[in-house]
């Protein structure tokens, strides 16, 4: 009650808004925080209150757009569960301290943990923020190589077979393309603004677009095609696919004969993967297969199968990394990369450095204990974003004993959390960097509040480069509410505090002026502006890739080396449903277009969506739960090997029989977030900790569950 | 005297919300008051299964029972077309959620009866509508009917056969036009 009539005080600024109806405004360019996107706004101030928010309609992003979660994320400024001060635990309570005691103690309990254990027994991880370099140099500084992101659970096995396949990750032509296939990412739910105006806008010119995935998603609503899939299959279509361009000839040969390596070995082998096989596996039939890939290749070059992200292959299957490489190299045969329409490399904006005035710290000696990059290990595995689900483990062996979380919630965003909770209780410091008091941040020893993204100055950014570069930046909008600090303001007074602050002996706006000069723009100039273009404009073709051949590799010998397939095959996922048991279920999830996984369940504006349409179900095929007994809205109980929870059931035909969907975003367990607690349930409470022996992602989607009616 | 209308695009929405909730910042809303609701609608069966979602919100009708039934005269049609209710003439009575045949009109916590305003005092200024602005498929285009070269009657010029009103029979006349298919 207590926070519903505080929350009443502060939210109802009717009568505010009326006294002040002439009251000026003023307009502040900054970027969004409500998902990693960073969309690029202007923020709306009446007499020191936020009012509202528009889309920056220069930045390549968001195209002057802004999503529900972005308008719907700007009222947690005054969330009264926001963190008011530093915070100590003691005896299991939270109590204030200050900024200058808890960085004094922080540094003392750590100066211990660094003779004891060495400094590699210190992690960082974060869900990437712009000020993410300052954190991989404050863990460098330390001695660690210890700095993870969220990746394992997100998009390694996508970048993983991109790298492998044409040197980086690639960016989607969309608005050029005359036909876009899309496996599995859905940018109308997990938002990506600029993705969804260039999808409509290249329909609205006559282009195609082949929704591939087992729930009828946003995506699919835009489609002019939905291919229900069976989930965990992917491959088996884009084999099929391959097969089909081999086999007819539909490929670009000049392009396969200058640009690529390994078609013959792939000729070979794909003769094993007819569309006739393939509908037998994923349950598209062969005609359908047949059809959509000569009229892809009729179109080609400016056609596209996305990229990808997190569904379908991010980090789902044991065959996931095996997937984006067919879907790379289907994408090669198409001729389409680097070109209009099809898969291109976006033009990056090429920041300068602090050194030589501020010297950077050496490289760690010691590898990463969780192994990426080690053959033997997880040799395919992404050394930079770390494998943050192997924390937990790492921690309970003793390997890791302190960590920051900064923007980031394990607790709720890494599998199984019983043993993530285990793990992280097990660290002898654990210091959360975040503005409420999240899963994880509830069991710190410290939390150090951040000041929310409208409150503080950040590092500039690149995130909007696309076919420019661009550059754009997150500014103070209000004056800040409580004891809060910047995110790379707390970096850098941690590092003054542990004895490193050699390396950090600059301010951020010093450090912001370094990285735009060699870009020729001034910091002046991209407040005024918020996003900036920079550097040259794209240009279609390549000369040379970042592969070791320098050319698209469809075999790879590095990956033979490694021993793994040269060549993609045929791989079954990990687990799958048994097709005699009625309650048997692959456990499927994803984003609903108005919550950013967790972080936004909070939010009272976003939350009372997810109530007033009665969103918090898990999506069902009809057929099947009439097998089981259920009714649209009827109760369910869902168990897995590692968790059980009850949830209420959406009974629809748009979803494939063989499995559930759970919409992520739910099943908040921290009693300090008040709107989200205890609603709904997410897919890490039923999913084991796994993970894929080449790439280390989570398989997040290897999880058969059993449903039954309660 | 500019004559304010809206086309929806029904295939284009995907049911995301940004209209809702940058409505509610727009016009200083709380988090259970919206002027933008969305119905889902599904067809068929798997795997030949579609959906779609309908944007609903004031349809500022050219014949609205909403004004007619008023006693105090709070719910008045504008000479633009814009359908408005007077906050502090209205008494609460709710006659005109009864008579809306559209179902968008709240009842605010302060009393009053609110709804979508077509955001004409920001229209007035220039801007645009706020659902429109936001919305990353550009399900909407608003603009002025009786202008020849406004997008909005170029727009219905060339899709007048794709067009039609919310529950026309009625004879509401409203100044929504929704495009099918």
């Amino acid at each position: 009650m207590g926070a519903l009539a505080l929350s009443d005080q502060i939210l109802d600024f009717k009568s505010w808004a009326k006294t002040n109806a002439e009251a000026p405004v003023t307009r502040v360019p900054t970027t969004c925080n409500g998902c990693g996107n960073r969309c690029a706004i202007f923020a709306y101030v009446k007499n020191g209150r936020l009012w509202r928010i528009e889309g920056n309609p220069e930045a390549n992003g968001n195209q002057g757009l802004i999503c529900p979660k972005g308008h719907g994320y700007i009222h947690d400024l005054y969330n009264p569960d926001r963190i008011r001060s530093p915070l100590k635990r003691v005896d299991g309570r939270f109590q204030p301290i200050s900024w200058e005691q808890a960085y004094k103690e922080i540094a003392q309990k750590i100066n211990l943990i660094i003779m004891d254990k060495g400094p590699q027994s210190i992690f960082w991880i974060n869900y990437p923020q712009p000020n993410h370099a300052y954190a991989l140099r404050l863990m460098h500084a330390l001695g660690s190589p210890h700095y993870f992101t969220h990746g394992s659970t997100c998009y390694t096995a996508r970048n993983a077979g991109w790298n492998y396949t044409v040197g980086k990750l690639p960016s989607n032509d969309l608005a050029n393309s005359r036909y876009i296939m899309i496996i599995g990412r859905n940018p109308a739910g997990g938002i990506d603004l600029g993705q969804v105006a260039d999808i409509t806008k290249a329909k609205s010119k006559g282009a195609k677009l082949v929704v591939v995935d087992p729930r009828h998603s946003e995506t699919a609503i835009l489609a002019d095609e939905w291919l229900a899939i069976k989930p965990g299959t992917d491959l088996a279509l884009l084999l099929a696919m391959i097969n089909v361009m081999v086999k007819e000839g539909l490929y670009d040969r000049d392009f396969v004969q200058k640009k690529t390596v390994g078609f013959q070995e792939l000729e070979e082998q794909i003769i094993n993967y007819p569309p006739e096989w393939a509908e037998k596996v994923c349950e598209i039939p062969a005609k359908t297969i047949m059809r959509i890939t000569r009229e892809m290749a009729a179109l080609k070059p400016k056609v596209l199968l996305h990229r990808g992200y997190h569904g379908a292959f991010g980090c789902q299957y044991l065959n996931s990394f095996q997937t984006v490489r067919a879907l790379a190299i289907a994408n090669s045969l198409l001729g389409n990369i680097n070109r209009e329409g099809g898969i291109y490399f976006a033009q990056s904006a090429e920041l300068g450095e602090l050194q030589p005035k501020h010297p950077v710290p050496e490289g760690p000696k010691v590898p990463k204990a969780d192994g990426t990059g080690i053959p033997g290990r997880y040799p395919l595995g992404s050394y930079g974003d770390g494998i943050a689900h192997a924390i937990p483990e790492l921690a309970l062996r003793g390997e890791l004993k302190c960590g920051f979380v900064y923007h980031h919630n394990p607790l709720r965003t890494n599998p199984n959390p019983q043993r993530a909770i285990a793990g992280y209780k097990k660290l002898e410091l654990l210091v959360a960097i975040d503005t409420v008091l999240s899963e994880t941040a509830s069991i710190a020893h410290y939390v150090l509040p951040e000041s929310f993204y409208l409150e503080r100055e950040e590092a500039v950014d690149t995130k909007h480069s696309g076919k420019r570069g661009q550059v754009s930046i997150q500014q103070k909008v209000v004056e800040r509410m409580f004891d809060t600090r910047p995110g790379t303001q707390i970096i850098i007074e941690l590092a003054q505090h542990l004895g490193v602050g050699r390396f950090f002996e600059f301010n951020l706006e010093e450090a912001n002026e370094l990285r735009l000069k060699p870009l020729g723009n001034s910091l002046a100039g991209l407040k005024q502006k918020g996003v900036l273009f920079v550097g040259k404009p794209w240009k279609e073709g390549f000369d040379k890739i970042d592969t070791p051949s320098g050319k698209v590799e469809i075999y790879s010998s590095t990956l033979e080396k490694l021993g793994f397939p040269p060549i993609p095959r045929w791989e079954e996922p990990l687990v799958s449903p048994d097709p005699k048991d009625p309650h048997s279920f692959r456990l499927l999830h994803g984003k609903q277009a108005f919550h950013t996984h967790a972080m936004t369940a909070n939010q009272p504006y976003l939350m009372a969506i997810s109530h007033r349409y009665d969103l918090i179900r898990l999506w069902m095929n009809r057929r099947r739960g009439e097998l089981l007994g259920l009714k649209d809205g009827g109760l369910v109980q869902i168990k897995s090997l590692v968790g059980e929870g009850k949830i209420r059931v959406k009974l629809t035909e748009g979803i494939h029989p063989s499995c559930v969907w759970l919409p992520s975003g739910y099943g908040v367990f921290s009693k300090h977030l008040t709107t989200a607690y205890d609603l709904g349930l997410s897919y890490n409470d039923f999913l084991p900790t796994l993970f894929d022996p080449a790439v280390g992602h989570a398989m997040s989607s290897e999880i058969i569950v059993q449903v039954k009616k309660v | 005297m500019a004559r304010y209308g809206m086309i929806i695009d029904e295939t284009k929405c995907v049911g995301c919300f940004a209209c809702r909730v940058a409505c509610q910042n727009q016009n200083n809303l709380r988090e259970n008051e919206a002027y933008n609701h969305l119905e889902e609608r599904e067809y068929g069966t798997f795997p030949n299964y579609t959906r779609e979602f309908l944007p609903v919100q004031c349809q500022h009708c050219d014949n609205p029972p909403c004004v007619s039934v008023c006693p105090t005269g709070a719910s008045q049609k504008r000479k633009d077309g814009v359908v408005l209710v007077s906050e502090k003439d209205c008494i609460g009575c709710k006659y005109c959620i009864a008579a809306c045949p559209y179902n968008v009109r709240i009842i605010k916590k302060e009393g009053y009866i609110e709804k979508c305003r077509f955001c004409i005092e920001f229209v007035e200024k220039g801007g645009k509508p706020a659902c429109m602005t936001t919305c990353m498929t550009g399900v909407r285009i608003f603009g002025d009917l009786d202008d020849p070269n406004s997008e909005i009657s170029r727009y219905i010029a060339k899709n007048r056969i794709r067009l039609k009103q919310f529950k026309m029979t009625l004879n509401t006349r409203p100044r929504i036009y929704y495009r099918k298919a």
